[in-house]
C-alpha cells in the first residue's frame, strides 16, 4: 500500500514537472519571428479618456512611421511593429491586470505606459516584476522613479521641474525690477504626489534666493475640491504679489473662478501646468484666463525652433486632419520613439539588451532642449525643462521661456491688476 | 474683522449649496426609509441636461430649471416604480436597496460617459464672473442665486408639507404606512410622487451646480457624502433641520480654516457626523417626520 501510494506521488510529481515544462512560454526564436509585439493599456474610458485618446494618437503615429518604412531593423531583417492596446478604463486595477495579461498571456516583447501618475505607479510595477521594459509618457511624479525601479522609463520631466522654471522666469522679472525684493509668494498645491513635486520645485527655488522671495502661504487642498473661499480669503489676507497653485484642470476651473469672484489679482499668476487649455478659456472667459503662465512640457510652437518638432508636427497635421497637436500626443509619440531607437540600437528582441540600450540611451529629441536621455541617477526620468506659455487677451499662448524658444516677451506685472487692486495684508 | 466677515459670508452661500444638494435625499429618506444611493447619479444628470440645454439651445441655466426638475421627476417615478416598488417595505429592503441604487448610479455615470466622454464640462455665462461687494466683500452673483435657489425650495417644500392634502398624506405614509393604507390613502402612489420630488430636487441641485463647477460623469459622488451628512445631522427626515445642519457644516468647515491646514477643513463635516451618530443619533433636531 505505502509503496503504492509513494510510487503514485512520484508519478505525479513527474506529470506536475512535465505540466509546468508544458506552461512554460515557447518564445518565437529571433530569426522565426515575423513581427515586433509592444502592449500598452490607455484610459480609453472613464475620467482619463480625452487624454488617452490623444496618447492614442501619437502612438499610432509612431507605429505609422516606423511600419512605413518597412519596420525595424532586428538581427538583419526588418520587422513590422505591433500594438496590442487595450483600455485600462482609466483605474488602476484594470490597467494592473491588463498589463499582467499582455506580458503573460499575448506575450508581448515590451510595455509602453498609459497615461496619469497612479495609473503609471501601479502598472510598471507589474512590468518591474516581469523584467518588461516600460517607456511611459504620462507619469510625471517623481516618487514613480524613486522606488529603484530598472525597467521603468518616463519620458516626462519631474513637475519639481516644473515649479523650478515658472521661479526662473519670475526671477528675472524680479532682476528687471518689475516685482519687489524680497516678493511674497502664495503658494497652494493639491494634495497629491503631483502638488507636493511642484511645492519642492518652488520652496527648493525660494530657499536658494537667499531673501529674494517670501511664502506667505504654503496650503495643500483636496482634489477635486468645490469651495476654496475660505482658502482664497486666506490668500487674501496675507498679500501676496506672486499666486502659484498646482492644479488638475477641474481645480484650475474652480479655483480661478472662485479666485476672480474673490475679487483677487496678483502680479503674476500661475496654476502650473494649466492655463492654455482651449477648454479653460472658454469655461473661464478669455478676459479672466489673460496673463496666467503654464509650464507645459512640449509645445507645438517648438516646431520653429526645433527639427523633429517640426516634422512630427506635420505629420500629425497630415494623419489627423490638420489639428494642431498637444504635448499629450507629442509625448506619446516621443515614448514609442524611444522604445524603437533602442531596439533598433540593441539589434534584439531580448529584453535585457533592450533594457540596456535605453539606460543608456541619447538621442535627437522633440522635446525642448533637443535631445532625450533617462539618466540613471534620476530613476531613469528624463530631465528636460519645461516650456512657459502666458495666455494673452487674443487667446493665444506663446512661449515665454526658456528665451531660446520664446515667441514674445513674458508681460508682468498683470495687467488685470490696473483694474483690481492688489490685496494689502490684514490683520 | 473683515477676513471674519469674508468666512461668514462663504459659509452663508456654501450652506445654500449643501441645503440644495441634501433636500432630495433627506425627503426620501424620511418617507420611504430609503437611501437613494443614487442621488449623486441624479445630481450627475441634471447638470448634464442643464448643460445640454445651455449649449444646444442657448437656454439660460437657471430657466433650464423646470425642464430639468420635470425631467428628474420622471426619472425618479421610473426608478421607483420599475426598481425599488419591487422591494420590501422598511428595514427588511434596506441593504438590497442600497446596492439596488448604487447600481443605478454605476449606470447613470456609464451611460453619461457613453453620451459626452469624460471630458470636463462648464456652464459659462455673461453673468458667471459677476460679483457685488457686499460690505467690503466680493460675493459671486451665481452663489448668491443659489443661495436664494435654496431658500425658495426649503418654503416651497414646507409649504408643500403643511398646506397641501399631498404634503399631509406624504407626512401620513411617513408616520405610518399601513395605518394610511387602511385609511385609504394610495401608499404606492404617495412612495412615487415622493421618490419623483426628491429626484426632482437633486436634478435643480445638479443644475445649480453646473453653474458654479465643472463636472464630469464622475460628479456626485462628493455631492451624495455631504448630503449624507447634512441630512444625519439635521435629523432624518426634517426640512428644517436639513437648512440648519448645512448652515451648521458649512460653518465648521469654512471656519475650520483658520486653525486647520485647508485639506482637512473638508473632513470637519465628516467628523461632526461621527460626533452626533455617537452623542445624538437621531440627529441635532431628531427625527420630525417632514415637519
Amino acid at each position: 500500500m505505502a509503496t503504492n501510494f509513494r510510487s503514485s506521488l512520484v508519478v505525479l510529481s513527474l506529470a506536475a514537472l512535465a505540466s509546468v515544462g508544458a506552461c512554460k512560454p515557447k518564445a518565437a526564436k529571433q530569426e522565426d519571428r515575423t513581427e515586433i509585439l509592444i502592449g500598452a493599456t490607455l484610459p480609453l474610458t472613464g475620467a482619463e479618456a480625452r487624454i488617452g485618446g490623444f496618447f492614442k494618437e501619437g502612438y499610432e503615429l509612431a507605429f505609422d512611421e516606423v511600419n512605413q518604412a518597412g519596420g525595424l531593423e532586428v538581427g538583419g531583417k526588418k520587422l513590422p511593429v505591433k500594438l496590442s492596446l487595450n483600455d485600462d478604463t482609466s483605474t488602476q486595477a484594470t490597467a494592473v491586470s491588463l498589463a499582467d495579461k499582455l506580458i503573460n498571456r499575448d506575450k508581448v516583447d515590451f510595455l509602453l505606459g498609459t497615461y496619469s501618475t497612479s495609473l503609471v505607479e501601479a502598472q510598471s510595477t507589474v512590468a518591474e516584476q516581469n523584467k518588461v521594459p516600460y517607456v511611459n509618457g504620462g507619469g510625471a511624479a517623481s516618487e514613480i522613479y524613486k522606488r529603484g525601479y530598472k525597467y521603468i522609463f518616463g519620458a516626462l520631466s519631474p513637475v519639481e521641474l516644473l515649479g523650478g522654471t515658472l521661479m526662473s522666469w519670475i526671477d528675472e522679472q524680479q532682476q528687471a525690477g518689475k516685482l519687489g525684493k524680497p516678493a511674497k509668494i502664495a503658494l497652494l498645491w493639491e494634495n497629491t504626489a503631483h502638488g507636493k513635486d511642484f511645492r519642492k520645485g518652488v520652496s527648493d527655488f525660494v530657499a536658494k534666493s537667499a531673501g529674494g522671495y517670501e511664502l506667505v502661504i504654503d496650503e495643500s487642498f483636496e482634489l477635486n475640491g468645490k469651495d476654496f473661499s475660505a482658502l482664497l480669503g486666506k490668500v487674501k489676507a496675507a498679500g501676496a504679489e506672486i499666486f502659484l497653485a498646482d492644479a488638475h484642470l477641474p481645480d484650475y476651473i474652480t479655483l480661478h473662478r472662485q479666485y476672480i469672484d474673490a475679487g483677487l489679482c496678483h502680479k503674476v499668476v500661475s496654476y502650473g501646468a494649466r492655463g492654455s487649455e482651449k477648454a479653460a478659456i472658454e469655461a473661464l472667459g478669455s478676459e479672466n484666463a489673460s496673463y496666467v503662465l503654464s509650464g507645459v512640457w512640449w509645445s507645438a510652437q517648438l516646431a520653429d525652433s526645433l527639427p523633429l518638432a517640426k516634422k512630427f508636427v506635420d505629420a500629425f497635421k497630415a494623419k489627423f486632419g490638420g489639428r494642431s497637436p498637444e504635448w499629450f500626443q507629442a509625448l506619446g509619440y516621443e515614448s514609442a520613439r524611444a522604445l524603437f531607437t533602442a531596439i533598433k540600437q540593441a539589434g534584439s528582441l531580448d529584453r535585457e539588451a533592450v533594457r540596456a540600450k535605453l539606460a543608456t540611451l541619447k538621442m535627437e529629441s522633440l522635446l525642448p532642449g533637443g535631445t532625450l536621455e533617462f539618466p540613471a541617477d534620476k530613476g531613469n526620468e528624463v530631465q528636460n525643462l519645461f516650456v512657459v506659455q502666458q495666455n494673452l487677451p487674443n487667446q493665444n499662448a506663446p512661449i515665454i521661456y526658456p528665451k531660446d524658444v520664446a515667441k514674445v516677451a513674458g508681460i508682468a506685472p498683470n495687467p488685470r491688476c490696473a483694474s483690481t487692486p492688489t490685496p494689502t495684508p490684514t490683520p | 474683522m473683515e477676513r471674519l466677515l469674508d468666512l461668514a459670508l462663504s459659509a452663508i452661500l456654501l450652506a445654500g449649496l449643501y441645503a440644495t444638494m441634501a433636500y432630495g435625499l433627506g425627503l426620501i429618506y424620511g418617507t420611504l426609509r430609503v437611501v437613494n444611493l443614487a442621488h449623486g447619479g441624479v445630481i450627475m444628470a441634471g447638470a448634464y441636461l442643464g448643460w445640454t440645454l445651455h449649449e444646444g439651445f442657448g437656454v439660460d441655466p437657471y430657466l433650464t430649471i423646470p425642464v430639468v426638475a420635470v425631467a428628474a421627476f420622471g426619472l425618479g417615478v421610473l426608478m421607483y416604480q420599475l426598481l425599488v416598488r419591487r422591494l420590501p417595505r422598511g428595514p427588511a429592503g434596506g441593504p438590497a436597496s442600497l446596492l439596488l441604487l448604487f447600481g443605478v448610479w454605476l449606470v447613470l455615470r456609464n451611460i453619461a460617459y457613453l453620451i459626452f466622454t469624460g471630458n470636463d464640462q462648464t456652464i459659462r455665462t455673461a453673468y458667471s464672473s459677476r460679483s457685488l461687494a457686499i460690505l467690503g466683500s466680493h460675493v459671486s452673483v451665481n452663489r448668491l442665486v443659489v443661495l436664494g435657489i435654496a431658500v425658495v425650495i426649503a418654503v416651497a417644500m414646507h409649504v408643500l408639507l403643511k398646506h397641501t392634502q399631498l404634503g399631509r398624506a406624504i407626512r401620513a405614509v411617513a408616520q405610518n404606512a399601513d395605518s394610511c393604507t387602511l385609511v385609504g390613502i394610495d401608499v404606492n402612489r404617495i412612495y412615487t410622487l415622493t421618490f419623483g420630488i426628491g429626484s426632482a430636487l437633486a436634478g435643480v441641485a445638479g443644475v445649480l451646480l453646473a453653474t458654479l463647477f465643472s463636472f464630469s460623469p464622475n460628479a456626485g459622488a462628493s455631492e451624495l457624502l455631504k448630503s449624507f451628512v447634512v441630512v444625519v445631522l439635521g435629523g432624518l427626515g426634517s426640512v428644517f433641520g436639513i437648512s440648519v445642519a448645512a448652515l451648521i457644516v458649512a460653518t465648521a468647515e469654512v471656519f475650520a480654516i483658520l486653525i486647520l491646514p485647508s485639506y482637512l477643513t473638508t473632513a470637519v463635516g465628516f467628523l461632526l457626523l461621527v460626533l452626533v451618530l455617537i452623542l445624538r443619533p437621531g440627529g441635532l433636531f431628531g427625527y420630525r417626520v417632514l415637519s
